[in-house]
């Protein structure tokens, strides 16, 4: 990836010098371009631990390349008899690759991850608007769109009828299908999502390219919005998984 | 994790479940949701247009245990109350009452924004009684 990229955003110091032979090398890096020697954990996101711009994109496969490749040479095994200093080093920095990977890898927990290094807490974004609502006198500002809460309410209705006949014994083939069909039409909605999310990523990181700050900040509420209407959705598919397995 | 006695209480046999008629000019209806968790509650009043005293509430929530304990809770709280007293009701009341754990913190402003919404939504439909009402407060 080319330098440039990763520093279009946050700016965190850019070079140290390598403890052991002098030689600058970039920040992130995990070893010293000349002496090899492994470099101190520095506070680095996960993005810049890899490498990686900060983009929703990237290349799943070349990441888990990466991810093997370092954990092998950050292995703590690997300095059993370094300094006190470099085996604390390899044990911080394999912590932080796990992390880092386990976040990465994820499509879902990658898109909240970055949000949040954007400054966007979907944990905190309803608590917010509650303390603005009792402050101001007002009603609450809803984080979902009305008519998206009504769909998902009647559409649990639906689904508590069907169930309630279901446990009650009712072995109503009509009902069964009820809940096929509506197994498939919140499934087909979750992959939807998974598309939608997918072209609302690419908006997003060419806005980033080309440093379009307003664009970025446009696309990422409604990358927020999209996944606010997940939720409601993976939990109607979750419900009706249990219906039926029940 | 284990819930409260009174979470499971309110869970097991929740009051007021229920609802009431949206197009009536009495009832203020809530529909709330938590996005982080999918949950999703609907909060009704029904005033007394004179008193202003909430005489019926019902709720229906689609969500965890603790969200329709605190929903449940809710209804209780507002019944009896003026809409302004119950206004008044906070988060961290029901957080209290319910001993709920920091993670189902959500559930209790889910409920404080469900009460917040029916009333909103009845105020809206009862502007003129708004209006008579604050010009009799600001004369007192």
């Amino acid at each position: 990836m080319p330098a440039h990229d990763m520093t279009s955003f946050a700016e965190p110091p850019t070079k140290i010098v390598c403890w052991s032979c002098g030689r600058e090398n970039p920040a992130s890096a995990q070893f010293c371009d000349g002496c090899g020697k492994l470099q101190p954990s520095v506070p680095v996101d996960y993005f810049q631990f890899f490498g990686l711009p900060r983009r929703f994109r990237l290349d799943r496969a070349a990441l888990e390349k990466s991810f093997y490749a370092l954990s092998r040479k950050l292995h703590p095994d690997l300095y059993a008899r370094a300094g006190a200093q470099e085996q604390q080093w390899s044990l911080e920095k394999s912590s932080l690759l796990n992390d880092a990977w386990r976040t990465l890898r994820d499509p879902l927990a990658r898109t909240e991850y970055l949000l949040e290094l954007e400054g966007v807490r979907l944990e905190e974004q309803s608590r917010n608007a509650t303390d603005e609502a009792a402050a101001s006198g007002t009603a609450k500002q809803q984080i979902v769109p009305p008519d998206l809460l009504e769909e998902v309410f009647e559409l649990n209705m639906q689904l508590e009828e069907m169930r309630t006949a279901h446990a009650s014994g009712q072995n109503d083939p009509a009902m069964a299908a009820g809940l096929q069909a509506a197994r498939r039409h919140f499934e087909s909605q979750l992959e939807e999502a998974m598309e939608q999310l997918q072209a609302l990523w690419a908006e997003w990181d060419n806005a980033a390219d080309a440093h379009n700050i307003v664009e970025q900040k446009a696309v990422q509420q409604k990358i927020v919005d999209l996944l606010n209407r997940r939720s409601y959705i993976r939990n109607l598919v979750r419900d009706v998984q249990q219906a039926l397995a029940s | 994790m284990a819930y409260s006695e009174k979470v499971i209480d309110h869970y097991k046999n929740p009051r007021n479940v229920g609802q009431m008629d949206k197009a009536s000019t009495e009832v203020g209806t809530g529909l709330v949701g938590a996005p982080e968790c999918g949950d999703v509650m609907r909060l009704q009043i029904k005033v007394n247009p004179a008193t202003r005293v909430i005489e019926d509430a019902k709720f229906k929530t689609f969500g965890c245990g603790s969200a329709i304990a605190s929903s449940s809770l809710a209804t209780e709280w507002v019944k009896g109350k003026t809409v302004d007293e119950a206004l008044e009701i906070k988060n961290t009341d029901i957080v209290k009452e319910l001993s709920l754990p920091p993670v189902k913190i959500h559930c209790s402003v889910l409920a404080e924004d469900a009460i917040r919404a029916a009333i909103g939504d009845w105020k809206k439909k009862n502007v003129a009684v708004e209006h008579s009402m604050a010009t009799a407060g600001a004369a007192n």
